[in-house]
């Protein structure tokens, strides 16, 4: 991997180490074996006879495993070493780490073999924020084995060091002395076991041990049983395995699913579940891992708002934002058990509901789940309303360590006025209007067809066509035909263009004679960049092509837009973005980071990084996902899958085989007709 | 103050069915350490139903902590979620769903602030 940084996880646990393999972690360096949002391992560095190692190569061998060739040595001059060093190492309720020498001379030596380990128990969220520690550390050495503690009142955190061979621990490591014959070897496992809690709470947050022979068979099977993609273009058969296998390293296994998976956010800051990025990743995994859907409805219903709670901005009927799991979340420093602040994951959890069911046909889920999506729908009109005016609007109630933005553009700056200045509080993103119209449509369609409740759904029905009405009258910007950001406290408009507007097609809700100019903005120069469409338009008071929300390119974003200029008929301009995104997918070697540069295509040539973007990521690994389901085509009807394809001409032929649903499988087949410019960006829409 | 582990379970069983609770089927034992006193709490759901007693019966979860961490968590001052991730409360022959589930009957903070509901189609409209 890039910048010197290895990182290998399951589930919620991950290490992240430099090339050698060592770990020298600070407050603030993200490096380290963390699970369950607790560091359990902040140092553990080898040295032979008191020497650094230096890295030779690595072996990425799976997204849980890792190979260290090392040397003796000081790297810089090249010696011709005697010895070389093998760190074999995978992860699973902490790691373990077979370590081999070997003798490459004819003559015997003794070596004093020394692994430091320490850890400093910091929670993710005093990584983020450079935190100081409130509890007390201990270390214990008992035999052979180092147990690393940390206590603060009745919250218990620990680490097991130990090794397969006889070694002599101390409390700041493991040393083995190695007697090595001519071109002899030497081997040890080392093994580092995380401890929730000496408590009962084991039962908990206690990770699986899994072998790695389990989780490479967990592996095959995930990639046999997902669709078989055939292209004349390798590399896009290449991202689409890396999508495949960047998603199950994601998956992610709450205590409440019962040992089932929903995707997890990204690495390293977000290996939870979060209600947003689960939902909108399940939703771009639904042709491929239906699965994952349901894991997610399952969980998320189960921590599904009951009460009100200010702290946690939790209402009844609320969908959960993040679970934490860490010191800082046991003891209400943050509001993480689970944290609700979000207002587009309870809409989007009905949207999730319906999609998941047209896909596979499993009425019997949305019968389990009737009362969640019931009371999703009613959160919606009885605490989203917060200014009484019929729009779904956002305001924290946990003004310390609430979150402020709750919709997908989260950071302060994301919704302006065309002139950069920022509205005051209550905000009506546009993008929540769609996905509470969406949730209205669809929840009228389930309690009509499933729950059996025709007064439901002519009530959401009505609501629905009302919402729309009202929207597309008072959103529109009239001067330049597209839908403002925002509405502010006084009901005016949020007036800057941004690539908000593509999830308002995907919705649906917006009228038919409006999308016509919504396309011409969405595919034109001050939106799109040639790779794909900006978050926020080139012109815009607070355009910046580097900044997060503010004219970056989100490969999540655009691959929702796809599915909206689908669901429209534009055809062309979702071929288009799609051929973008898959473009940029490339560079990244099929990696696609959260979000790139939204530099001009033509001046850059290449998508330019943004520099903390977090990798992988859960709904950027889902992006070619439903790049690929918006290129063919794939629409659910009743028992049938529709297949429309709509391919870029060099994509050439393309073949999705098996793919699951309630038709059972099914293959679809296109081939590029659409002639896209890869070079320039579009200067005007096609229509 | 008087017992509010009591006046909650009887509040709790008087409620009658509990549409939120329809999945979870089963019976907790809550252990309450009062000093040297452990106080049994016996708690069957069933299909929404909620029934309580203090008459010995086989458990299919334990929740263990002391006195005053249940009345602040049936006060609606504490948070079962963080509690556990604290170790101040314990569970044993853990159910993951449990917890989300157990957590459903306990009081929030504001629950007291909960208006009559606004309902949509009624709000002031331009």
């Amino acid at each position: 991997m890039s910048d010197g940084i290895v990182k290998i996880l399951d589930g919620n646990t991950f290490v992240v180490s430099d090339e050698r393999g060592d770990i020298e972690a600070s407050l603030t360096d993200p490096t380290g074996l963390f699970s369950y949002d607790t560091r359990f391992l902040s140092k553990w560095v080898l040295t032979i006879d008191g020497q650094r190692l230096n890295p030779l190569s690595v072996d990425d061998l799976a997204y849980y495993e890792t190979r260290f060739f090392l040397v003796p040595g000081t790297g810089t001059v090249y010696v011709d070493a005697k010895l070389s060093v093998i760190r074999h190492r995978t992860v699973g309720g902490g790691f373990r780490e077979q370590l081999t020498i070997l003798n490459h001379d004819e003559k015997r030596v003794s070596l004093e073999v020394r692994i430091e380990a320490g850890s400093d128990f910091a929670d993710l969220f005093e990584v983020k924020d450079a935190l100081k520690k409130k509890g007390e550390y201990y270390e214990q050495v008992k035999g052979g084995q180092l147990l690393l503690g940390y206590e603060r009142e009745t919250f218990a955190r620990a680490t097991r060091v130990s090794a397969s061979t006889r070694a002599s621990a101390d409390e700041e490591g493991l040393t083995f002395r190695v007697r090595l014959e001519p071109h002899g070897s030497w081997s040890t496992e080392l093994e580092v076991v995380t401890m929730p809690a000496v408590h009962e709470m084991a039962g908990l947050i206690s990770p699986a041990r899994r072998s790695a022979a389990t989780m490479e068979r967990d592996l095959e099977r995930w990639l046999a049983d997902a669709p078989r993609l055939e292209c004349d273009r390798d590399s896009l058969k290449s991202t689409y395995r890396r999508s495949l296998v960047d998603l199950a390293a994601l998956r992610f296994a709450p205590p409440v699913a019962g040992g089932k998976h929903l995707p997890a956010a990204g690495l390293p800051w977000f290996m939870t579940m979060f209600g947003r990025d689960s939902i909108f990743t399940s939703l771009q995994a639904l042709p491929f891992k239906p699965e994952l859907a349901a894991t997610t409805l399952l969980a998320l219903g189960e921590w599904q708002g009951s009460g009100i709670d200010d702290f946690r901005d939790e209402d009844p009927g609320r969908i959960l934002h993040e679970m934490r799991y860490g010191e800082m979340t046991a003891f209400e420093e943050r509001p993480h058990s689970p944290y609700y602040g979000c207002a587009d994951a309870t809409p989007l959890y009905v949207v999730l509901l319906d999609e998941y069911e047209r896909w596979t046909g499993d009425r019997k889920l949305v019968r389990d789940l009737e009362h969640e999506a019931r009371a999703a729908l009613q959160w919606i009109d009885e605490y989203a309303d917060l200014q009484g005016n019929g729009y779904v609007s956002y305001q924290r109630r946990n003004e310390k360590t609430g979150l402020e933005n709750q919709c997908w553009k989260d950071s302060w700056d994301s919704i302006s006025y065309r002139d950069g200045r920022l509205p005051g509080f209550p905000r009506a993103t546009c993008e929540l209007q769609g996905y509470a119209y969406d949730a209205k449509v669809r929840g009228a369609r389930l309690a009509r067809e499933i729950w059996k409740d025709d007064e439901l759904a002519t009530q959401l029905e009505k609501q629905a066509a009302d919402l729309k009405r009202r929207f597309n009258r008072d959103f529109w910007v009239e001067d330049d035909e597209y839908f403002a950001l925002a509405l502010d406290v006084d009901g005016n408009q949020v007036d800057a263009l941004g690539s908000n507007n593509g999830h308002l097609l995907w919705s649906g809700i917006v009228d038919k004679s409006k999308a016509k100019a919504v396309v011409r903005h969405l595919l034109g120069e001050r939106l799109f960049s040639g790779w794909g469409v900006r978050t926020l338009a080139e012109g815009e008071g607070r355009f910046n092509p580097i900044g997060y929300h503010v004219g970056t390119v989100w490969p999540f974003d655009n691959s929702f837009i796809a599915w909206g200029l689908r669901r429209y008929g534009f055809k062309a301009e979702a071929a288009q973005i799609a051929a973008g995104i898959l473009d940029a997918a490339e560079y990244f070697d099929g990696r696609l980071p959260e979000a790139f540069g939204g530099y001009e295509r033509t001046v850059t040539k290449y998508p330019v990084q943004y520099p903390t973007a977090c990798s992988p990521q859960a709904w950027s690994t889902g992006a070619p996902l439903l790049l690929l389901r918006t290129l063919l085509g794939l629409v659910p009807q009743g028992d049938y899958l529709i297949v429309d394809p709509a391919l870029p001409v060099e994509i050439g032929h393309l073949e999705l085989l098996d793919i699951p649903g309630r038709w059972g499988r099914i293959d679809a087949f296109g081939r590029g007709r659409v002639e896209v410019d890869h070079r320039q960006r579009r200067r005007s829409a096609a229509r | 103050m008087a017992d509010a582990i009591a006046e909650f379970f009887e509040g709790a069983a008087a409620r009658g069915p509990q549409p939120q609770l329809e999945k979870a089927t089963g019976t907790v034992r809550l252990d309450v350490k009062d000093g040297k006193r452990l106080e049994r709490w016996f708690v069957s759901v069933k299909n929404g139903d909620v029934k309580v007693s203090r008459k010995n019966a086989p458990a299919d979860v334990v929740i263990r902590g002391e006195r005053p961490l249940f009345e602040r968590l049936f006060t609606g001052r504490a948070n079962a979620m963080a509690a556990l991730l604290r170790g101040e409360l314990t569970i044993e022959g853990f159910d993951p769903q449990f917890l989300a589930q157990f957590q459903r009957l306990l009081p929030r903070p504001q629950d007291r602030r909960r208006s009559t509901p606004r309902r949509a189609g009624k709000a002031t409209r331009r």
